[in-house]
């Protein structure tokens, strides 16, 4: 049963971390639509533990490859290294080669090795002198960022961002789950001692549902007219992309699983909204940046 | 719609500033220079509030004293400029300046409204300067700009963007233009103006006319071609070529004569003291009619003349009648008299037929045909007397004359040397270089000087056919002045001593005489494709500007009449009309009505059920907003009206199954039960 299944999971990882309902939804969210999640927060709110504990619980192999400037895209990607027993290049593949990975702190790293971690988003495999490896199935993605005026960070180009379908934030816990943080149990042992709620072929099996949920006529007007504001009302430098489209429909189609329902209703679009289109448009005029996705929603009528 | 402690900020006030200031540059051209100023001043100071926060006047009383005083500034300057006379011209200066100061002290929503209907005022004045297609174009600009204003002060995001504003402007432009349409065309149109019209009415019509009229009279020497009731010989030494249009003509059939036959009759010189020729006295020609025999075939034509400030019609020579439905009457001499005044652009038609004989029984003014100043010209009269002796009759005569002109080099000029003195005598053994009124001047003197009767018509010759409409116009440029001698049994016969000197000028035209570079830009005559296709865009937007011109500026009385019979209109009275254009008013505001009945009405029936769901929930003061999802609404709505929690939970589960799961027709009944029993009470 697809939702219990989901309950169980979200019930797991909401243990863990106390107080993030609906960033981890939108992160359950993200996973089942198979894409990728990007991040984006202070250091130490979380960002870490909730990819560990979204691997552990969905069942994922899961690897953790800390970003500095100095890193090379071998260090991701793995190396062919000469082995004298056998006389000849032996490939050693990377950290990649998981089935969730964590990009910690992405924005630390130069271009080059960011790309090359971007690349591998994009077409599953690896190519390293000429033989192409596959990655794992199933390959995400989770990369956090620091927030962009922190020094020492090369920021992620547009074309890069859109490879991200949500960009979420955690932001500091409330009162009640900071005091309950501060007085349990510490999360790393916890996390051990989590069990997987579904394994890897469950979760095919979950982003299938996800992708079967209906989406009518009327919804499919909506997010046009949503796309279409975006082009056309001269707030943002560019509109929204067709992949930022579909995403947001493969986004709404797992949030209305997670939901029990067999098809999208148009508040579905507007609650997975804000972390799809958030780091893909860019507004002209930033004066009141903070809720201008809630005055997006507000713009377009739902026909 | 708008928020009470709404005040325009400087996005809105730089809106209505970019069309204002399109709507009043037409002015800074049509007024003194300034209104311009003052305006731009006024409108400086407040883009200056909006980017470096200059203060306004109602920051401080000194601000405001000077605000006023500049107000006040601009009523003594529009007494001393335009006098004591309300008019065109004080009023447009008046509106143009007072709406910049306007705009300074705009504060609340109230000002901006005064301001974007002012505006539209603006507008208008612009139409008392000129009507031409592009002041048209530029003020539907301005106008859809005013109109995109108002959307903008009144649109329920305040953060809608410029391009969706102009948008929706222009939609709605558009959705008036059908009224626009009944209006122009039905609205009972009035011979002559409804009102008294002010003094200076006419005056960009009587300026350039002065111009031409001087053609003989301008001390400095250089006349603008055109027709005047005069001409002086001599005095002009430098003819400038104007484009301005003179009157257009369209044939009938498109039988049009051949170029040297194309002679437009215009007023008739009797009367010289030497230098100037001037017309024979109202009492001497007005007796009676001309004799007229024609032969040969006829053209008829409508004639579109542009105003002129006189009396005179021009016609082909020779019309076989006056022109039936234009009130004038024919001079014996031929001329062609208007009752009144040209002042606005007529038409009128006629038909004319080329081969004709005049007044051959007789004609009672042949002493003026004959009358030279006493003790004039007397070299000239030597050589008549001297030809006269050579030749047996008239005809020779005559011949023996043109054949003077054409064998001795005699030169045609446009910029011939001043004369003094003895102007004709000059003219004959000295200079031997002019233009047509010398060559009709000195012809005729040397007629008169051998007993035969001669007089100088003037008008035009010539015209430029555009293959597009075939409307052939004829420009200032155009004009021209010939000879009529009167023999006996023959009557008057033209003789257009010109063309015995440069017959280019009568076959050709004026432009056969003129370099190529001022018809079409000089590098293009480099290129013949490109010239050919230069000359193809100048004769379409020719062709469009004449329909223009007579279809919509001159839309009056008369082409309605004829508009709308041919629409089926029988005998179209004003009373028709309005009956006509009430019913279309009406009929178009019931369309209006219904399209946007049926807009709310959704084509999908479960959305209009819910909108009717809606509506009830609306008497409660729950309003579902445009962006509200069925199911939002719905806990909004639960929470408001807890007893009817189950009734709302069921009518928005059927909505959304229907709307966003599978269409089921069982549902949609259902839901139309559900949403027809539900009367929520208080």
């Amino acid at each position: 049963m697809p939702q219990t299944q989901l309950s169980a999971i979200l019930a797991s990882i909401n243990d863990i971390i106390l107080g993030k309902n609906h960033p981890i939804k939108l992160a359950l969210t993200c996973l089942l639509a198979k894409g990728h999640l990007l991040i984006e927060d202070l250091p130490g709110v979380g960002k870490t533990t909730l990819a560990h504990t979204l691997a552990s619980a969905l069942g994922l192999s899961f690897q953790r490859i800390q970003f500095t400037s100095d890193m090379l895209p071998a260090d991701i990607i793995g190396v062919s290294v000469y082995e004298r027993d056998s006389n000849r290049f032996n490939f050693h593949p990377g950290p990649i080669f998981t089935q969730l990975i964590l990009a910690d702190e992405v924005n630390r790293a130069s271009p080059r090795t960011q790309s090359a971690l971007l690349e591998a988003m994009e077409e599953q495999q690896v190519t390293v002198e000429g033989e192409t490896y596959n990655l794992s199935s199933p390959f995400f993605v989770v990369a956090t960022q620091n927030p962009m005026n922190q020094i020492g960070t090369f920021p992620l180009p547009e074309s890069q961002l859109d490879r991200f379908l949500m960009r979420i934030e955690l932001g500091y816990p409330d009162a009640k789950a900071e005091r309950a943080l501060l007085l349990g149990e510490d999360r790393r042992s916890l996390l051990q001692k989590l069990e997987a709620v579904i394994s890897a072929d469950q979760l095919e099996a979950l982003q299938q549902a996800a992708a079967q949920v209906h989406v009518s006529t009327a919804l499919v007007d909506y997010v046009q007219r949503i796309l279409t504001h975006t082009r056309d009302s001269g707030h943002y430098h560019t509109g929204l992309s067709p992949r930022a489209g579909l995403g947001l429909i493969h986004a709404a189609r797992a949030w209305a699983l997670i939901e029990n329902r067999d098809h999208v209703l148009p508040e579905d679009i507007q609650a997975v909204l804000p972390s799809i289109v958030a780091h893909r448009l860019q507004r002209r005029d930033d004066d009141n940046a903070k809720d201008w996705v809630e005055q997006l929603i507000h713009q377009v009528p739902i026909p | 719609m708008t928020k009470p402690d709404f005040s325009p900020d400087h996005h809105h006030i730089n809106s209505l500033i970019v069309a204002l200031l399109l709507g009043a540059i037409p002015h800074f051209i049509y007024q003194p220079f300034w209104v311009g100023l003052m305006f731009v001043v006024m409108i400086s100071w407040r883009l200056l509030h909006s980017y470096r926060g200059w203060p306004l006047p109602a920051a401080s009383r000194w601000l405001k004293v000077l605000h006023n005083g500049g107000a006040a500034l601009t009523i003594v300057l529009i007494f001393t400029q335009f006098g004591l006379t309300i008019g065109r011209d004080s009023g447009a200066a008046l509106l143009t300046i007072m709406l910049a100061f306007k705009v300074v002290e705009i504060r609340s929503l109230r000002d901006y409204y005064v301001s974007c209907f002012l505006g539209f005022f603006l507008v208008i004045t612009n139409f008392f300067y000129s009507e031409s297609l592009m002041m048209v174009v530029l003020m539907f600009a301005v106008i859809i700009l005013l109109t995109s204003c108002l959307v903008s002060v009144n649109s329920s995001h305040d953060v809608q963007g410029i391009k969706q504003r102009l948008r929706l402007a222009l939609k709605m432009v558009f959705q008036a233009m059908p009224v626009m349409l009944f209006l122009f065309l039905l609205f009972p149109r009035i011979p002559g103006p409804i009102w008294g019209l002010p003094k200076d009415a006419n005056s960009a019509v009587t300026t350039t006319m002065t111009e031409q009229i001087t053609l003989g009279e301008i001390p400095s020497g250089t006349g603008t071609s055109g027709i005047s009731d005069s001409i002086q010989m001599g005095k002009i030494s430098q003819l400038i070529l104007s484009d301005e249009t003179a009157f257009r003509v369209q044939f009938e059939n498109d039988t049009i004569p051949p170029s040297s036959q194309l002679y437009w009759r215009g007023p008739v010189l009797w009367h010289t003291d030497g230098t100037v020729w001037s017309p024979l006295a109202p009492k001497h020609v007005n007796k009676q009619s001309p004799q007229i025999t024609h032969s040969g075939s006829q053209f008829s034509y409508s004639m579109t003349l542009e105003p002129h400030n006189k009396r005179w019609l021009f016609a082909l020579d020779f019309p076989t009648q006056k022109p039936t439905s234009f009130p004038s009457y024919l001079s014996s001499d031929g001329r062609l008299n208007s009752q009144s005044k040209i002042k606005n652009r007529s038409q009128y038609a006629l038909s004319s037929s080329t081969d004709y004989r005049f007044n051959a029984e007789g004609d009672n003014n042949l002493w003026a045909a004959l009358q030279l100043p006493k003790d004039k010209h007397p070299q000239t009269l030597a050589l008549a007397e001297k030809w006269q002796q050579e030749t047996n009759n008239k005809r020779d005569y005559i011949d023996r004359v043109l054949r003077f002109f054409n064998t001795q080099n005699f030169v045609y000029s446009l910029t011939p040397p001043q004369l003094s003195g003895d102007i004709v005598d000059m003219f004959l053994f000295d200079s031997r270089e002019g233009f047509c009124e010398h060559y009709a001047a000195s012809f005729t003197v040397l007629m008169r000087a051998a007993d035969i009767p001669a007089r100088i018509v003037t008008g035009y010759q010539g015209g430029d056919l555009n293959p597009v409409d075939n409307v052939l116009t004829v420009r200032q440029r155009d004009a021209h002045a010939w000879t009529e001698v009167w023999l006996k049994d023959q009557g008057w016969i033209r003789i257009d001593p010109t063309s015995a000197v440069s017959s280019q000028r009568v076959e050709q035209g004026i432009s056969g005489l003129l370099p190529n570079e001022r018809n079409s830009p000089r590098i293009l005559s480099q290129s013949d494709a490109l010239t050919q296709l230069w000359q193809h865009m100048e004769n379409n937007w020719d062709a469009f500007n004449n329909s223009w011109d007579i279809w919509v500026v001159g839309y009056g009385p008369q082409i309605q009449k004829q508009v709308l019979s041919k629409l089926g209109m029988n005998n179209p009275d004003w009373k028709k009309m309005t009956i006509w254009l009430a019913s279309l008013l009406l009929l178009s505001g019931l369309v209006m009505v219904l399209a946007s009945l049926y807009r709310r009405r959704d084509s999908d029936p479960a959305v209009a059920l819910y909108q009717t769901f809606c509506r009830k929930m609306a008497k409660f003061g729950l309003t579902k907003h445009d962006y509200e999802g069925p199911h939002d609404f719905a806990l909004r709505a639960q929470y408001a009206l807890p007893d009817y929690q189950l009734q709302i939970h069921q009518i928005t589960t059927l909505y959304s199954h229907i709307r966003y799961r599978h269409e089921q027709p069982l549902l949609l009944e259902e839901l139309a039960q559900k949403v027809k029993a539900f009367r929520p009470q208080k």
